[in-house]
């Protein structure tokens, strides 16, 4: 055939690098409402649930019967199943039904209802339910800092960038596992520089990541991961039942954590059994809220490109969120991957989320340049920053983050690179050179970094986690080495351990350490003039991009 | 979908396809009455063969020596390739062939003067859960796991199944020099030696491009798992 | 256990009335310990944060108050991995917090976990080791169970260790399962 010559123009557009497969309903390529998704449905009988979505009691797998037994309030169940969806969908974006009126119903639906409800909305109508849903009333976002080579120097300054940012909590994990216990450190140290009262990570495998908790290196953890189907559940070495023992286990060591899920999971693993995305995701999310734990990072999530493969998949990954925010659970709503090689597609993947405004918009959004994303890519890095600045502005939406001069900037990423040479050296770990504290200053990525041993590095993290070297050690190091306000933020972080206010719903803190969460800033949408509005100091900060010129100075 | 081998792609659905369908049919767990209770068991019993029909390529260079054996070498390293690798398909997400894959990775370990012994798993499409059943058959508890899709992981035993030495997730930048360093660090953990890491190329937009495509794949890996079989010796030969 | 919760959950349901708006239930009817305030009364949404509004109820396991917290203290050896510790009774505190927030499920996962606060750290991974799938035995969960329950007076979770057993066994997911 003779090319047609706008059809071969077109072909070269990014958009045509992007993965797109037909429904394949059988192996679970289908976004949501797929052929064989089971019928809502729920019996009660001595308040022990026998039928669950068209399944019986004794047919339950180990999700089934999971849900069945802890997941769903059974004192409103029967009501709510036998309401008609559509009248449930109008609820969830009528503004003028606030959300703890809505709560009691959404809590008390099935996995299939759930999905049978959202599949009821078109996009615009889930972002109007989401903007209500939400549990915490003030949007935020979360980031990833991590690097190509681990390179702890420019983690710490990188991290403190992100935190100046606004970024309330940050994410790190490693090109290599032995590097946990440095990359841990390096972010908590970078980002209470930058920020005290940034809540930082460290993921990896869960056993290692709760040790990590337990010694005072990371505050709460996200990377729990569930799966809604028994076979892929268990390829993830895990059950309901471990998961939420694990669950128990962080709050006991006095540690925030939510699950991670994300439709096309079991797809990518290969065990779908033959149902829709969505379905299986609100198994996901249904296991979180029987584990009691208080949110859930979803939305594709690193299999984004699953949903994102099939027809209306990025409607379904919103109603995703849109499901955790009904079962009152506080949403990170992922945004966190490589997605599409063109910006119009990627800017159309974060749209609803930011618009309407989440717990954690992105989770997380790399704060670094992609080529030093380690969880693979972010939808959008560091090189985004000025056309996220300037969405929030021309909106006037608050996505999280806010400008900052780049002299401050250099302040803190220097700071932040001395704090952690001090700790290094107090802790006998190998040690950072003045030109690698210069350089993580001024540096963009990796390449600017001179390279470190990391042999040396490694065995020296194992080492220091057979010290039993611990979050006090790292406090006691900055203090003597002269930064007595690190040490006070990270003895700060230590210190509400005790006190547990940031185990609530949707919980982060403020500069002053005020923690802000769905107990004490419950989200109260009711339409214009209600909820959170941008305003004050934040618009202020939104406003004044240094890009623009200042009519005075003209 | 422009750089991806549009015609694979198509052929490995169609294939998967054809396969479920006549395979064994899902257990329906719809209110059926009847054979309610035995559905449980049903689901295992199911697979305890493949769940895809068609047999085995037969192939000169990677011949089946019966049941792998516990190892007792500590100059051994196991190289534990999955259910579909090299019988089912024959090359990887960016149609590497899986033969010079193993070429690669067995001249890698022998390099370094260590004896590479490959097994075939059976009982899992998971490549951290393969390596972990590989490296407790090996003499020196040192195993790489290869994907059919090229996912590659380097174990050593008594470790979590989850917690690698190192790990390849993104098949698609694995080259074969890649392998091949794979091979060589792998021989180096069996000696107890502390090898720098084998650098990873981090190309995000890959996952983009190529993640339908793994899923497919892998999907269709999963068809040759063996609920309860143990894995298989591989003599290999690539004169 | 669970049969214990859903009856109180019934209870309750029948005792709510058609309003659905949430408030502290005055009473709890379960097995568990109640309340960790002097006075008696279940803590509710207006107590948090505790840190700000009852400084004064948080103590580490060590009886330290968090005023105790000091940078001092710490530069002076004074202060040791334990004094940073959550206790059982600030998690029960949260617990009812979440609860009167309309998060009942979080309170129970709170409960376990204030159980877990007496189990050392190495011996607590190792039985998250033992309830991932394919690691224990029935017998050897059951064993762990009464370890739980025996060593430690953590009711609630050995009977969630059980339940697990119990789930195991029918679904295949044992030692030796696959």
């Amino acid at each position: 055939m003779k090319r047609q010559k706008r059809f071969e123009a077109l072909e070269k557009r990014p958009i045509h690098l992007d993965g797109f497969v037909k429904e394949w309903p059988e192996e679970g390529f289908v976004a949501l409402e797929g052929p064989n998704d089971p019928k809502p449905s729920i019996k009660i009988e001595n308040g022990v649930v026998t039928e669950l979505d068209s399944k019986k009691r004794e047919d339950f797998d180990l999700i089934d019967m999971y849900i069945a037994d802890h997941g769903i309030d059974k004192s409103n169940a029967e009501h709510v199943m036998s309401m008609d969806s559509n009248k449930l969908a109008n609820m969830l974006c009528d503004p003028n039904v606030p959300r703890e009126k809505i709560i009691p119903l959404t809590t008390g639906m099935t996995p299939a209802k759930a999905v049978d409800v959202i599949s009821k909305m078109n996009f615009v109508e889930m972002m109007m339910a989401t903007q209500k849903m939400r549990p915490r009333r003030t949007p935020a976002t979360q980031c990833h800092v991590t690097n190509l080579r681990d390179d702890p120097v420019q983690i710490a300054a990188d991290a403190a960038d992100a935190a100046l940012r606004g970024f309330p909590e940050q994410e790190t994990t490693t090109a290599v596992a032995r590097y946990a216990p440095l990359n841990a450190i390096s972010i908590m140290i970078g980002a209470q520089t930058g920020r005290p009262g940034v809540l930082t990570q460290c993921s990896v495998e869960e056993a290692l990541e709760l040790s990590l908790g337990m010694r005072g290196f990371t505050a709460y953890a996200e990377t729990i991961s569930v799966y809604g189907t028994e076979q892929v559940f268990t390829d993830g070495d895990d059950t309901p039942w471990s998961k939420g023992f694990l669950a128990s286990c962080y709050a006991s060591r006095g540690l925030k954590m939510r699950f991670t899920s994300g439709s096309g999971s079991e797809v990518m693993m290969g065990y779908a059994e033959g149902k829709s995305m969505l379905y299986l995701e609100a198994r996901c999310i249904y296991i979180t809220k029987a584990s009691g734990v208080q949110g859930l990072q979803n939305g594709g999530v690193s299999c984004i490109g699953i949903p994102g493969s099939v027809p209306s998949g990025i409607r379904s990954v919103l109603g995703e969120n849109l499901i955790c925010m009904m079962l009152d659970l506080e949403c990170a709503s992922a945004n966190d991957q490589a997605f599409s090689h063109s910006d119009m597609r990627r800017t159309e993947r974060l749209l609803g989320q930011f618009l309407a405004g989440t717990d954690y918009i992105s989770s997380g959004y790399s704060s670094v340049p992609n080529s030093d994303n380690m969880f693979a890519g972010s939808n959008t890095d560091a090189m985004d920053y000025d056309d996220y600045y300037v969405m929030q502005r021309d909106l006037k939406v608050n996505g999280g983050i806010v400008p900052v001069k780049e002299e401050d900037v250099i302040k803190v990423r220097n700071k932040a690179a001395r704090a952690l040479q001090t700790v290094f050296e107090a802790l006998g770990l190998p040690k950072i050179t003045d030109e690698e504290v210069e350089a993580a200053t001024y540096a963009n990525t990796s390449a600017d970094m001179p390279e470190r041993n990391m042999v040396e590095d490694m065995k020296a993290a194992q080492d220091m986690m057979n010290r039993g070297i611990t979050g006090i050690d790292i406090v006691k190091g900055l203090y003597n080495g002269g930064f007595r306000d690190v040490a006070q933020a990270v003895l700060s972080l230590l210190q509400q351990r005790i006190a547990g206010d940031f185990l609530q719903t949707s919980a982060i803190f403020d500069k002053d350490w005020n923690v802000i969460s769905a107990v004490n800033d419950k989200n109260d949408y009711e339409g214009p003039g209600t909820g959170y509005r941008v305003s004050g100091e934040t618009w202020d900060k939104i406003k004044n991009i240094p890009m623009a010129i200042d009519p005075s100075n003209v | 979908m422009a750089d991806i081998d549009v015609d694979l792609l198509r052929k490995i659905v169609k294939e998967v396809i054809s396969e479920t369908s006549a395979a064994n049919k899902k257990v329906d767990f719809s209110n059926n009455s009847g054979a309610s209770s035995n559905t449980a068991t049903a689901t295992v019993t199911n697979k305890n063969q493949p769940e895809a029909k068609d047999a085995p390529l037969q192939l000169d260079w990677f011949k089946h020596e019966g049941p792998a054996k516990q190892g007792t070498a500590v100059d051994e390293v196991v190289v534990a390739v999955l259910p579909g690798f090299a019988e089912h398909m024959t090359e990887n997400i960016t149609g590497v062939s899986h033969k010079d894959i193993l070429r690669q990775v067995t001249a890698g370990i022998e390099e370094e003067g260590l004896r590479a012994r490959v097994i075939k798993v059976y009982r899992t499409a998971d490549v951290s859960f393969a390596a972990a059943e590989g490296d407790k058959l090996c003499g020196s508890g040192i195993a790489i796991a290869i994907q059919s899709k090229g996912t590659t992981v380097i174990h050593q035993r008594d470790e979590d199944p989850l917690t690698n030495l190192e790990l390849f997730p993104q098949a698609p930048v694995i080259t074969l020099d890649t392998y091949r360093a794979i091979g060589i660090n792998a021989a180096k953990y069996a000696k107890g030696e502390s090898p720098t890491p084998v650098p990873t190329v981090n190309d995000q937009m890959a996952r983009v491009q190529y993640q339908a495509k793994s899923a497919l794949m892998h999907i269709k890996e999963t068809k040759y798992v063996v609920q309860g079989k143990g894995p298989d010796e591989i003599q290999v030969n690539f004169d | 256990m669970s049969e214990m919760e859903d009856l109180v959950a019934k209870v309750m349901a029948d005792m709510k009335d058609s309003d659905t708006k949430s408030k502290p239930a005055e009473n709890q009817t379960s097995t568990q310990s109640t309340a960790s305030t002097s006075t008696g009364k279940e803590l509710g949404r207006d107590d948090y944060p505790l840190f700000r509004k009852h400084p004064d109820m948080i103590k580490s396991p060590t009886g330290k108050s968090v005023s105790d917290i000091t940078l001092d203290n710490v530069i002076n050896d004074k202060i040791t991995p334990d004094d940073l510790r959550i206790t059982p009774a600030t998690l029960k505190a949260q617990g009812e917090i979440a609860k009167s927030a309309g998060r009942a499920a979080i309170k129970s996962n709170f409960d376990r976990a204030a159980e877990l606060t007496a189990i050392p750290d190495k011996r607590l991974l190792e039985m998250y080791g033992s309830l991932r799938p394919y690691r224990s035995t029935e017998q050897e969960l059951l064993d762990m169970a009464d370890e739980l329950e025996n060593k430690y007076n953590a009711k609630i979770t050995a009977d969630w260790v059980r339940e697990a057993a119990k789930n195991y066994k029918i679904r295949k997911k044992l030692k030796g399962d696959n």
